[in-house]
């Protein structure tokens, strides 16, 4: 499965609560540093497929001025493959910043001499 | 109900009905909690997010209905075939490059560097690449790169139809490149992973199109016109799909690749059009005549028997 941006937020989203649809969209806004702001339609897409592939479901339903509102939680496979992308996301970052480094480093060096 | 909450649910009814019965309630809390105080209408952004909704749900998004999933399957192949041509087309003519590279006498052929038609002959070679590159992309599950890829490449088949006065060649051009592109863009969301079988058929178009160089280039050496009806691209194409039926017609009850099959027909029908009616007005022969009209003789029962049985295959609609 292709892990996109929305997809990552919104598991994000449900790590430590079961959240509403509205909840989720503030919480991708939160993480992402307001960079990321979630269109319903675009939320709508992500909640199928997350729970199409097992990664989220339903937890409870509530009335809520007379319209219904779901909350989503995040499931133990959710967890498991969001853990896998945020540790592969990590390993990349890390190189990227070992190369800078070296790089920065290496131009301190020349510098010396 | 307040206009807005009024105005968001017509913006709904792009939705199948059935996803609007799970959905919509849900859907309309969550728009009217996130639009707050000020906002009177949808904004554009948010009609555009569900409209893509629609597409991916009409298109066999998951838990779709089975209806949803054979129509999906139809259009991802269009898609895919469509830009399997580019793709063998591109690969046709970058193997007469050497060739006309290697041709020292007429600069005219290629263009002297810097002029116009050395542009015209880049772009000829670089467009279709660029639909060679979207089709690799969107066998490698990245949809993203193929959908701007895509774009790109239909650009030339745009500008020649929206020009001052297109003619019929440039209109029919423009629905045979552009009708692919869009099933690309409805039908391959973001998050699409890349298709099951076989990351491998990526080269069939590539040797496709260097194969159909090599016979059309032994046509012409056994004495035919070089690039004849049946000895161009498209009349490979035709000859391609006419041999693909009996595979297609084998599957049975499978709606999704004879619908797709009729659609590949209809398109190579559709380009053919203006050869076929300009037939009386040039003086072609008695001979790219027949090979013309022998071409439409295939495709449309072609198109007919496959756009018949995967109509009466697709899965019923839900109640």
């Amino acid at each position: 499965m292709n892990m996109t941006e929305p997809m990552f937020l919104a598991l994000t989203a449900l790590v430590d609560e079961p959240r509403h649809g509205y909840g989720i969209v503030q919480e991708a806004d939160r993480l992402s540093g307001g960079r990321v702001h979630l269109k319903i339609g675009t939320l709508y897409g992500v909640l199928d497929r997350l729970a199409g592939a097992g990664l989220i479901e339903l937890d409870h339903e509530e009335a809520h001025q007379g319209r219904l509102r779901r909350y989503y939680r995040l499931t133990d496979e959710g967890a498991r493959v969001l853990e896998e992308e945020a540790a592969r996301m990590a390993a990349t970052a890390r190189t990227a910043t070992a190369r800078l480094r070296a790089r920065s480093s290496a131009r301190l060096a020349r510098g010396t001499t | 109900m307040t206009p807005l909450e009024r105005r968001y649910r017509a913006v709904l009814r792009l939705l199948p009905a059935a996803y609007r019965a799970e959905r919509e309630e849900e859907m309309v809390d969550t728009f009217m909690e996130a639009a707050g105080g000020g906002l009177r209408r949808p904004g554009w952004g948010e009609i555009a997010s569900v409209l893509a909704l629609s597409a991916r749900v009409r298109l066999g998004g998951p838990g779709a209905p089975p209806r949803h999933l054979a129509w999906g399957a139809a259009v991802r192949l269009v898609a895919l075939l469509g830009l399997a041509y580019q793709t063998a087309y591109a690969a046709f003519g970058l193997a007469g490059l050497p060739y006309l590279l290697s041709y020292e006498g007429d600069a005219g052929l290629l263009g002297t560097a810097g002029s116009a038609d050395r542009l015209g002959a880049i772009a000829d070679y670089g467009f279709p690449c660029c639909s060679a590159v979207a089709f690799v992309a969107v066998m490698h599950g990245r949809p993203r790169t193929a959908k701007a890829a895509a774009v790109l490449g239909a650009l030339p088949a745009l500008a020649g139809a929206t020009a001052m006065a297109p003619s019929l060649r440039d209109l029919v051009a423009l629905v045979f490149t552009a009708v692919p592109v869009i099933a690309l863009l409805l039908a391959f969301p973001g998050d699409a992973a890349p298709p099951r079988r076989g990351r491998w058929l990526t080269v069939v178009p590539l040797v496709a199109g260097l194969i159909g160089y090599g016979l059309s280039t032994a046509a012409a050496a056994a004495g035919g016109v070089r690039l004849s009806p049946w000895s161009e691209p498209l009349g490979m194409a035709v000859v391609a799909l006419v041999a693909a039926a009996p595979f297609v017609a084998a599957r049975g009850r499978s709606p999704g690749p004879a619908l797709a099959l009729a659609a590949a027909g209809a398109l190579l029908l559709i380009v053919r059009l203006p050869a076929v009616i300009g037939l009386p007005l040039e003086q072609a022969s008695a001979g790219v005549t027949a090979m013309f009209l022998a071409q439409c003789a295939l495709l449309v029962p072609l198109v007919v028997v496959f756009a018949w049985r995967g109509w009466r295959s697709l899965p019923p609609a839900r109640p």
